[in-house]
Protein backbone atom coordinates (compact mmCIF):
# COMPACT_ATOMS: atom_id res chain seq x y z
CA UNK A 1 0.00 0.00 0.00
CA UNK A 2 1.48 2.97 -1.00
CA UNK A 3 1.89 6.18 1.41
CA UNK A 4 -0.69 8.53 0.01
CA UNK A 5 -3.14 5.04 -0.17
CA UNK A 6 -2.98 4.30 3.37
CA UNK A 7 -3.26 8.34 4.28
CA UNK A 8 -6.16 8.49 2.62
CA UNK A 9 -7.78 5.60 4.04
CA UNK A 10 -6.70 6.31 7.39
CA UNK A 11 -8.73 9.92 6.94
CA UNK A 12 -11.39 8.01 5.43
CA UNK A 13 -11.69 5.14 7.51
CA UNK A 14 -11.72 7.91 10.77
CA UNK A 15 -14.37 9.86 9.20
CA UNK A 16 -16.60 6.74 8.73
CA UNK A 17 -16.00 6.01 12.24
CA UNK A 18 -17.00 9.20 13.62
CA UNK A 19 -20.10 9.18 11.34
CA UNK A 20 -21.10 5.98 12.70
CA UNK A 21 -20.52 6.80 16.60
CA UNK A 22 -22.68 9.61 15.72
CA UNK A 23 -25.25 7.52 14.06
CA UNK A 24 -25.69 4.96 17.04
CA UNK A 25 -25.95 7.62 19.71
CA UNK A 26 -28.45 9.24 17.56
CA UNK A 27 -30.57 6.32 18.79
CA UNK A 28 -32.41 6.40 15.48
CA UNK A 29 -31.18 3.17 14.04
CA UNK A 30 -33.20 -0.34 14.06
CA UNK A 31 -31.70 -2.80 15.89
CA UNK A 32 -30.26 -4.71 12.93
CA UNK A 33 -28.57 -1.47 11.55
CA UNK A 34 -27.18 -1.04 14.88
CA UNK A 35 -25.66 -4.91 14.91
CA UNK A 36 -23.97 -4.21 11.77
CA UNK A 37 -23.02 -0.45 12.04
CA UNK A 38 -21.09 -2.06 15.41
CA UNK A 39 -19.23 -4.20 13.87
CA UNK A 40 -18.06 -2.19 11.19
CA UNK A 41 -17.31 0.56 13.93
CA UNK A 42 -15.05 -1.44 15.81
CA UNK A 43 -13.26 -3.02 12.67
CA UNK A 44 -12.29 0.42 11.52
CA UNK A 45 -10.87 1.78 14.85
CA UNK A 46 -8.94 -1.91 14.81
CA UNK A 47 -7.42 -0.80 11.28
CA UNK A 48 -6.93 2.71 11.84
CA UNK A 49 -5.11 2.42 14.87
CA UNK A 50 -2.92 -0.48 13.48
CA UNK A 51 -2.60 1.90 10.09
CA UNK A 52 -0.92 4.40 12.89
CA UNK A 53 0.63 1.34 14.35
CA UNK A 54 2.91 0.66 10.76
CA UNK A 55 3.25 4.23 9.95
CA UNK A 56 7.04 5.13 8.71
CA UNK A 57 7.82 8.58 8.11
CA UNK A 58 8.94 9.11 4.54
CA UNK A 59 11.58 11.87 3.80
CA UNK A 60 12.65 12.99 0.25
CA UNK A 61 14.54 16.15 -0.63
CA UNK A 62 13.78 18.48 -3.54
CA UNK A 63 17.24 18.03 -4.68
CA UNK A 64 16.57 13.88 -5.21
CA UNK A 65 13.43 14.63 -6.76
CA UNK A 66 15.02 16.50 -9.24
CA UNK A 67 17.77 13.86 -9.38
CA UNK A 68 14.94 11.68 -9.49
CA UNK A 69 13.84 12.97 -12.69
CA UNK A 70 16.86 14.08 -14.83
CA UNK A 71 17.99 9.71 -14.10
CA UNK A 72 14.71 8.50 -15.53
CA UNK A 73 14.98 11.09 -18.40
CA UNK A 74 18.32 9.79 -19.68
CA UNK A 75 17.36 5.96 -19.58
CA UNK B 1 58.77 84.64 -8.61
CA UNK B 2 56.62 85.52 -10.97
CA UNK B 3 58.77 84.96 -13.56
CA UNK B 4 58.85 81.13 -12.65
CA UNK B 5 57.07 79.40 -15.98
CA UNK B 6 53.49 77.49 -14.36
CA UNK B 7 53.51 74.40 -15.87
CA UNK B 8 50.22 73.44 -17.62
CA UNK B 9 48.85 70.23 -17.68
CA UNK B 10 46.49 68.46 -19.72
CA UNK B 11 43.19 67.14 -18.18
CA UNK B 12 44.53 63.97 -18.27
CA UNK B 13 47.66 64.90 -16.59
CA UNK B 14 46.15 66.55 -13.67
CA UNK B 15 43.48 63.74 -13.39
CA UNK B 16 46.28 61.06 -13.17
CA UNK B 17 47.96 62.92 -10.31
CA UNK B 18 44.82 64.00 -8.81
CA UNK B 19 43.99 60.39 -8.90
CA UNK B 20 46.79 59.21 -7.62
CA UNK B 21 47.36 62.12 -4.43
CA UNK B 22 43.45 60.94 -3.53
CA UNK B 23 43.53 57.12 -4.47
CA UNK B 24 46.68 56.50 -2.33
CA UNK B 25 46.10 58.44 0.65
CA UNK B 26 42.10 57.18 1.16
CA UNK B 27 43.04 53.59 0.44
CA UNK B 28 41.36 52.01 3.78
CA UNK B 29 38.28 53.74 4.63
CA UNK B 30 35.47 53.48 7.13
CA UNK B 31 32.15 55.87 6.95
CA UNK B 32 29.41 56.48 8.91
CA UNK B 33 26.07 57.71 6.98
CA UNK B 34 22.68 57.61 5.50
CA UNK B 35 22.16 55.78 2.28
CA UNK B 36 19.97 57.82 -0.43
CA UNK B 37 19.38 57.34 -4.63
CA UNK B 38 20.48 53.53 -3.90
CA UNK B 39 19.95 51.93 -7.03
CA UNK B 40 20.28 47.81 -7.58
CA UNK B 41 21.16 48.09 -11.52
CA UNK B 42 19.75 45.33 -13.50
CA UNK B 43 23.90 44.54 -14.12
CA UNK B 44 24.13 43.66 -10.38
CA UNK B 45 26.41 46.41 -9.38
CA UNK B 46 24.52 48.82 -6.45
CA UNK B 47 24.92 52.61 -7.28
CA UNK B 48 23.80 55.26 -4.03
CA UNK B 49 25.20 58.28 -1.80
CA UNK B 50 26.09 58.16 1.31
CA UNK B 51 25.14 61.63 2.86
CA UNK B 52 24.99 63.58 6.38
CA UNK B 53 23.68 66.82 7.30
CA UNK B 54 26.42 69.05 5.37
CA UNK B 55 27.96 66.92 2.48
CA UNK B 56 26.95 63.85 0.54
CA UNK B 57 29.35 61.08 -1.31
CA UNK B 58 28.57 59.02 -4.17
CA UNK B 59 29.42 55.50 -3.89
CA UNK B 60 29.49 52.04 -5.92
CA UNK B 61 29.05 48.60 -4.67
CA UNK B 62 29.89 45.65 -7.22
CA UNK B 63 28.09 43.12 -8.16
CA UNK B 64 30.14 39.98 -6.69
CA UNK B 65 30.83 42.35 -3.65
CA UNK B 66 27.34 43.39 -2.89
CA UNK B 67 26.30 39.47 -2.59
CA UNK B 68 28.23 39.70 0.79
CA UNK B 69 25.77 42.33 2.15
CA UNK B 70 22.82 40.18 4.31
CA UNK B 71 20.35 43.09 3.94
CA UNK B 72 18.60 44.90 1.09
CA UNK B 73 19.47 48.47 1.79
CA UNK B 74 17.32 51.12 1.70
CA UNK B 75 17.31 54.83 1.53
CA UNK B 76 17.38 56.57 4.93
CA UNK B 77 19.07 53.60 6.56
CA UNK B 78 22.23 54.32 8.18
CA UNK B 79 25.06 52.57 7.36
CA UNK B 80 28.71 51.99 8.09
CA UNK B 81 30.79 50.87 4.82
CA UNK B 82 34.44 50.40 4.23
CA UNK B 83 36.25 50.93 1.33
CA UNK B 84 38.72 53.22 -0.58
CA UNK B 85 38.58 56.26 -3.59
CA UNK B 86 38.62 56.24 -6.66
CA UNK B 87 38.68 59.00 -9.37
CA UNK B 88 36.78 58.21 -12.30
CA UNK B 89 38.79 60.04 -15.06
CA UNK B 90 35.87 60.39 -17.78
CA UNK B 91 33.50 62.22 -15.39
CA UNK B 92 35.80 64.09 -13.14
CA UNK B 93 34.69 62.85 -10.29
CA UNK B 94 35.04 60.77 -6.70
CA UNK B 95 33.32 58.15 -5.42
CA UNK B 96 33.44 55.79 -2.90
CA UNK B 97 34.21 51.55 -4.25
CA UNK B 98 32.61 50.55 -1.58
CA UNK B 99 34.15 46.60 0.13
CA UNK B 100 31.40 46.18 3.06
CA UNK B 101 28.47 47.39 4.29
CA UNK B 102 26.53 47.16 7.61
CA UNK B 103 24.02 48.59 9.58
CA UNK B 104 25.44 51.51 11.74
CA UNK B 105 22.86 49.72 14.64
CA UNK B 106 20.56 47.45 15.60
CA UNK B 107 18.38 50.32 15.66
CA UNK B 108 18.68 50.47 11.85
CA UNK B 109 17.37 47.08 10.98
CA UNK B 110 14.62 47.81 13.82
CA UNK B 111 13.41 50.84 12.03
CA UNK B 112 14.10 48.84 8.40
CA UNK B 113 11.60 46.38 9.72
CA UNK B 114 9.23 48.65 11.30
CA UNK B 115 9.04 50.83 8.37
CA UNK B 116 8.45 47.45 6.25
CA UNK B 117 5.97 46.03 8.55
CA UNK B 118 4.11 49.43 8.43
CA UNK B 119 3.98 49.38 4.69
CA UNK B 120 2.96 46.11 4.34
CA UNK B 121 0.70 46.20 7.03
CA UNK B 122 -1.00 49.24 5.00
CA UNK B 123 -1.13 47.12 1.66
CA UNK B 124 -3.26 44.67 3.59
CA UNK B 125 -0.50 41.69 3.41
CA UNK B 126 -1.32 40.66 7.40
CA UNK B 127 -5.09 40.45 6.78
CA UNK B 128 -6.88 37.41 8.53
CA UNK B 129 -8.60 37.44 5.44
CA UNK B 130 -5.62 36.54 3.54
CA UNK B 131 -4.84 33.57 5.33
CA UNK B 132 -5.24 29.88 4.29
CA UNK B 133 -6.50 27.03 6.54
CA UNK B 134 -3.91 24.82 7.26
CA UNK B 135 -4.89 21.20 6.24
CA UNK B 136 -5.75 19.03 9.40
CA UNK B 137 -4.41 15.47 7.61
CA UNK B 138 -1.49 16.90 5.61
CA UNK B 139 -0.16 14.37 2.86
CA UNK B 140 3.32 15.62 2.33
CA UNK B 141 4.85 18.77 3.82
CA UNK B 142 7.46 21.03 2.39
CA UNK B 143 9.97 22.13 4.73
CA UNK B 144 12.30 25.06 3.23
CA UNK B 145 14.83 24.95 5.44
CA UNK B 146 18.58 24.73 5.66
CA UNK B 147 19.53 20.96 5.19
CA UNK B 148 21.94 20.92 8.61
CA UNK B 149 21.27 21.98 11.52
CA UNK B 150 19.30 21.11 14.25
CA UNK B 151 16.09 23.08 13.01
CA UNK B 152 15.13 20.12 10.13
CA UNK B 153 16.58 17.43 12.66
CA UNK B 154 14.14 18.68 14.97
CA UNK B 155 11.17 19.24 12.31
CA UNK B 156 11.52 14.92 11.53
CA UNK B 157 11.69 13.89 14.88
CA UNK B 158 8.19 15.82 15.46
CA UNK B 159 6.66 14.41 12.50
CA UNK B 160 7.92 10.84 13.19
CA UNK B 161 6.28 11.32 16.54
CA UNK B 162 3.52 13.02 16.02
CA UNK B 163 1.68 11.67 12.69
CA UNK B 164 4.36 9.52 10.61
CA UNK B 165 1.48 8.84 8.00
CA UNK B 166 3.06 12.12 6.51
CA UNK B 167 5.40 12.62 3.75
CA UNK B 168 8.30 15.27 4.30
CA UNK B 169 10.07 16.89 1.28
CA UNK B 170 12.85 18.66 2.12
CA UNK B 171 14.32 21.66 0.09
CA UNK B 172 17.35 22.82 1.33
CA UNK B 173 17.36 26.88 1.45
CA UNK B 174 19.98 28.84 2.65
CA UNK B 175 18.21 30.91 5.49
CA UNK B 176 21.58 33.36 6.51
CA UNK B 177 23.42 35.80 4.71
CA UNK B 178 22.73 37.65 1.03
CA UNK B 179 21.96 34.91 -1.14
CA UNK B 180 19.56 33.49 1.61
CA UNK B 181 16.51 35.71 0.77
CA UNK B 182 16.76 35.21 -2.90
CA UNK B 183 17.02 31.26 -2.58
CA UNK B 184 13.89 31.56 -0.34
CA UNK B 185 12.17 33.17 -3.00
CA UNK B 186 12.93 31.00 -5.43
CA UNK B 187 12.71 27.64 -3.30
CA UNK B 188 8.89 28.74 -2.32
CA UNK B 189 8.07 29.09 -6.31
CA UNK B 190 9.43 25.91 -6.67
CA UNK B 191 7.30 24.15 -4.24
CA UNK B 192 4.27 25.91 -5.46
CA UNK B 193 5.05 24.17 -9.04
CA UNK B 194 4.57 20.94 -6.90
CA UNK B 195 0.94 19.38 -7.25
CA UNK B 196 0.96 17.08 -4.28
CA UNK B 197 2.13 20.07 -1.41
CA UNK B 198 -0.17 20.40 1.09
CA UNK B 199 1.86 22.95 3.68
CA UNK B 200 4.94 24.39 3.64
CA UNK B 201 6.66 24.96 6.85
CA UNK B 202 9.42 28.84 6.48
CA UNK B 203 11.79 27.54 9.14
CA UNK B 204 15.09 28.71 10.33
CA UNK B 205 16.88 27.80 14.18
CA UNK B 206 17.57 30.96 16.56
CA UNK B 207 20.24 33.34 15.26
CA UNK B 208 21.23 37.32 15.94
CA UNK B 209 18.59 39.84 14.17
CA UNK B 210 21.33 39.54 11.37
CA UNK B 211 20.95 35.50 10.51
CA UNK B 212 17.08 36.18 10.61
CA UNK B 213 17.43 39.28 8.26
CA UNK B 214 16.64 37.56 5.58
CA UNK B 215 13.01 36.56 6.48
CA UNK B 216 12.60 40.72 7.17
CA UNK B 217 13.12 41.12 3.77
CA UNK B 218 10.10 42.59 1.58
CA UNK B 219 10.71 40.04 -1.32
CA UNK B 220 10.33 37.19 1.03
CA UNK B 221 7.46 38.79 2.67
CA UNK B 222 6.12 38.49 -0.91
CA UNK B 223 6.96 35.45 -2.12
CA UNK B 224 5.05 34.20 1.04
CA UNK B 225 2.17 36.16 0.55
CA UNK B 226 2.00 34.66 -2.99
CA UNK B 227 2.46 31.06 -2.17
CA UNK B 228 -0.87 28.97 -2.78
CA UNK B 229 0.05 26.82 -0.53
CA UNK B 230 -0.14 27.51 3.35
CA UNK B 231 2.43 28.57 4.75
CA UNK B 232 3.51 28.20 8.25
CA UNK B 233 6.84 30.06 9.51
CA UNK B 234 8.68 28.87 12.17
CA UNK B 235 11.59 31.49 12.69
CA UNK B 236 14.24 31.59 15.21
CA UNK B 237 12.81 31.22 18.97
CA UNK B 238 9.75 32.41 21.17
CA UNK B 239 10.76 36.11 20.81
CA UNK B 240 11.71 36.52 17.36
CA UNK B 241 9.36 37.77 15.05
CA UNK B 242 9.75 38.75 11.40
CA UNK B 243 7.81 39.86 8.72
CA UNK B 244 7.36 36.04 7.25
CA UNK B 245 5.65 35.62 10.43
CA UNK B 246 3.35 38.42 9.89
CA UNK B 247 2.60 37.51 6.10
CA UNK B 248 2.30 33.67 6.82
CA UNK B 249 -0.71 31.63 7.45
CA UNK B 250 0.30 30.63 10.72
CA UNK B 251 3.12 31.70 12.84
CA UNK B 252 5.08 28.88 15.08
CA UNK B 253 7.82 30.24 17.76
CA UNK B 254 10.23 27.76 16.42
CA UNK B 255 10.34 25.54 14.00
CA UNK B 256 9.48 22.28 16.18
CA UNK B 257 6.41 23.82 16.77
CA UNK B 258 5.76 24.27 13.87
CA UNK B 259 5.38 20.94 12.50
CA UNK B 260 3.47 20.53 15.36
CA UNK B 261 1.18 23.17 14.27
CA UNK B 262 1.06 21.29 10.97
CA UNK B 263 0.50 17.79 11.70
CA UNK B 264 -2.11 15.86 14.08
CA UNK B 265 -0.87 13.85 16.80
CA UNK B 266 -1.06 10.19 16.39
CA UNK B 267 -1.58 9.96 20.45
CA UNK B 268 -4.18 12.30 20.17
CA UNK B 269 -5.92 10.46 17.15
CA UNK B 270 -5.63 7.13 19.17
CA UNK B 271 -7.65 9.09 21.56
CA UNK B 272 -10.35 9.93 19.40
CA UNK B 273 -10.31 6.25 18.07
CA UNK B 274 -10.52 4.74 21.35
CA UNK B 275 -13.84 7.21 22.40
CA UNK B 276 -15.19 6.46 19.18
CA UNK B 277 -14.87 2.97 19.94
CA UNK B 278 -16.04 3.09 23.49
CA UNK B 279 -18.77 4.91 22.59
CA UNK B 280 -19.80 2.74 20.04
CA UNK B 281 -20.01 -0.26 22.61
CA UNK B 282 -21.44 1.92 24.92
CA UNK B 283 -24.12 2.57 22.25
CA UNK B 284 -25.03 -1.00 20.88
CA UNK B 285 -25.09 -1.54 24.66
CA UNK B 286 -27.24 1.36 25.76
CA UNK B 287 -29.75 -0.22 22.18
CA UNK B 288 -29.95 -3.73 23.20
CA UNK B 289 -30.69 -2.96 26.80
CA UNK B 290 -33.33 -0.95 25.47
CA UNK B 291 -34.58 -3.85 23.42
CA UNK B 292 -34.17 -6.11 26.18
CA UNK B 293 -36.18 -3.83 28.74
CA UNK B 294 -38.86 -3.93 26.23
CA UNK B 295 -39.05 -7.71 25.73
CA UNK B 296 -39.42 -8.39 29.68
CA UNK B 297 -41.49 -5.47 29.70
CA UNK B 298 -43.93 -6.68 26.97
CA UNK B 299 -43.60 -10.15 29.17
CA UNK B 300 -44.65 -9.03 32.34
CA UNK B 301 -47.32 -7.04 31.03
CA UNK B 302 -50.78 -7.94 31.34
CA UNK B 303 -51.92 -9.07 27.27
CA UNK B 304 -48.87 -11.57 28.11
CA UNK B 305 -49.82 -12.53 31.66
CA UNK B 306 -53.86 -12.31 30.27
CA UNK B 307 -53.53 -15.93 28.04
CA UNK B 308 -52.41 -17.70 30.76
CA UNK B 309 -55.15 -16.32 32.61
CA UNK B 310 -57.78 -17.19 29.59
CA UNK B 311 -56.21 -20.74 30.22
CA UNK B 312 -56.35 -21.37 33.23
CA UNK B 313 -59.91 -19.75 32.61
CA UNK B 314 -60.97 -22.40 30.28
CA UNK B 315 -59.26 -25.40 32.21
CA UNK B 316 -62.01 -24.71 34.63
CA UNK B 317 -64.91 -24.17 32.70
CA UNK B 318 -63.75 -27.67 30.91
CA UNK B 319 -63.77 -28.66 34.44
CA UNK B 320 -67.30 -27.73 35.18
CA UNK B 321 -68.56 -29.22 32.12
CA UNK B 322 -66.71 -32.30 32.93
CA UNK B 323 -68.53 -32.60 36.06
CA UNK B 324 -71.87 -31.53 34.47
CA UNK B 325 -71.52 -34.19 31.75
CA UNK B 326 -70.29 -36.82 34.31
CA UNK B 327 -73.60 -36.15 35.85
CA UNK B 328 -75.37 -36.05 33.52
CA UNK B 329 -74.48 -39.34 32.02
CA UNK B 330 -74.34 -40.78 35.40
CA UNK B 331 -78.04 -39.69 35.82
CA UNK B 332 -79.16 -40.93 32.18
CA UNK B 333 -77.28 -44.65 33.14
CA UNK B 334 -79.35 -45.06 36.28
CA UNK B 335 -82.33 -43.97 34.22
CA UNK B 336 -81.56 -46.18 31.74
CA UNK B 337 -81.02 -48.70 34.31
CA UNK B 338 -84.12 -48.57 36.11
CA UNK B 339 -85.98 -48.82 32.40
CA UNK B 340 -83.92 -52.18 31.47
CA UNK B 341 -85.22 -53.62 34.90
CA UNK B 342 -89.25 -52.72 34.02
CA UNK B 343 -88.45 -53.81 30.85
CA UNK B 344 -86.89 -56.95 31.67
CA UNK B 345 -89.84 -57.55 34.03
CA UNK B 346 -92.17 -57.18 31.61
CA UNK B 347 -90.21 -59.51 29.18
CA UNK B 348 -90.35 -61.92 32.26
CA UNK B 349 -94.22 -61.91 31.62
CA UNK B 350 -93.45 -63.51 28.13
CA UNK B 351 -91.25 -65.89 29.99
CA UNK B 352 -91.88 -69.46 27.76
CA UNK B 353 -91.23 -71.44 30.89
CA UNK B 354 -94.32 -69.28 32.66
CA UNK B 355 -96.24 -70.22 29.30
CA UNK B 356 -95.34 -73.96 29.98
CA UNK B 357 -96.25 -73.86 33.35
CA UNK B 358 -99.49 -72.50 32.50
CA UNK B 359 -99.87 -75.62 30.52
CA UNK B 360 -98.58 -74.81 26.84
CA UNK B 361 -96.51 -77.16 25.52
CA UNK B 362 -93.81 -76.26 22.59
CA UNK B 363 -93.02 -79.06 19.56
CA UNK B 364 -89.81 -79.17 18.10
CA UNK B 365 -88.84 -80.61 15.26
CA UNK B 366 -85.25 -81.01 14.49
CA UNK B 367 -84.55 -78.24 16.96
CA UNK B 368 -86.66 -75.71 15.57
CA UNK B 369 -90.08 -75.08 17.55
CA UNK B 370 -92.89 -75.48 15.13
CA UNK B 371 -95.14 -72.76 15.44
CA UNK B 372 -97.83 -73.35 12.18
CA UNK B 373 -99.30 -76.18 11.09
CA UNK B 374 -97.64 -76.27 7.62
CA UNK B 375 -94.34 -76.45 9.17
CA UNK B 376 -95.31 -79.86 10.79
CA UNK B 377 -93.84 -82.73 9.46
CA UNK B 378 -95.68 -86.18 10.49
CA UNK B 379 -93.17 -88.95 8.77
CA UNK B 380 -90.37 -86.86 11.12
CA UNK B 381 -90.18 -87.79 14.72
CA UNK B 382 -90.84 -84.74 17.29
CA UNK B 383 -90.11 -83.54 20.58
CA UNK B 384 -93.40 -82.00 22.35
CA UNK B 385 -91.79 -80.00 25.87
CA UNK B 386 -93.93 -79.19 28.83
CA UNK B 387 -93.03 -77.37 31.93
CA UNK B 388 -91.85 -80.51 33.45
CA UNK B 389 -89.79 -82.32 30.65
CA UNK B 390 -90.01 -83.38 27.31
CA UNK B 391 -91.76 -86.43 25.38
CA UNK B 392 -89.82 -87.76 22.08
CA UNK B 393 -92.48 -89.04 19.87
Amino acid sequence: MSKKKSLDSFEDKLKRLEAITEKLESGETGLEQSIVLFEEGIKLSKECISILNKAELKITTLQKELNNISTNDED
Amino acid sequence: MNEVKEQIFSVSEITRSIKFVLESNFEKLSIEGELSNFKAHSSGHWYFSLKDEEAVINCTMWKGVNNYVFFTPEDGMKVIITGRLTVYAPRGSYQIDVRTMKPAGVGELQAAFERLKRKLFDEGLFDEQYKKAIPFFPKKIALITSSEGAAVRDMISVAERRFPLVELLIVPTKVQGADAAREIVENLAKVNLLKNIDVIILARGGGSIEDLWPFNEEIVARAVFKSDIPVITGIGHEVDFTIADFVSDLRAPTPSVAMELATPDQEELKGIIQDNSSAIVSSINSILDEYRSEIEYQINSYTFKYPLEKVRNYSQQIDTLNIMINNLVEKKLLTNNSRILLLSKTLEGYDIQKSLKKGFALIRQNSKFVTRKNNFNKSETHTIQFYDGEIKI
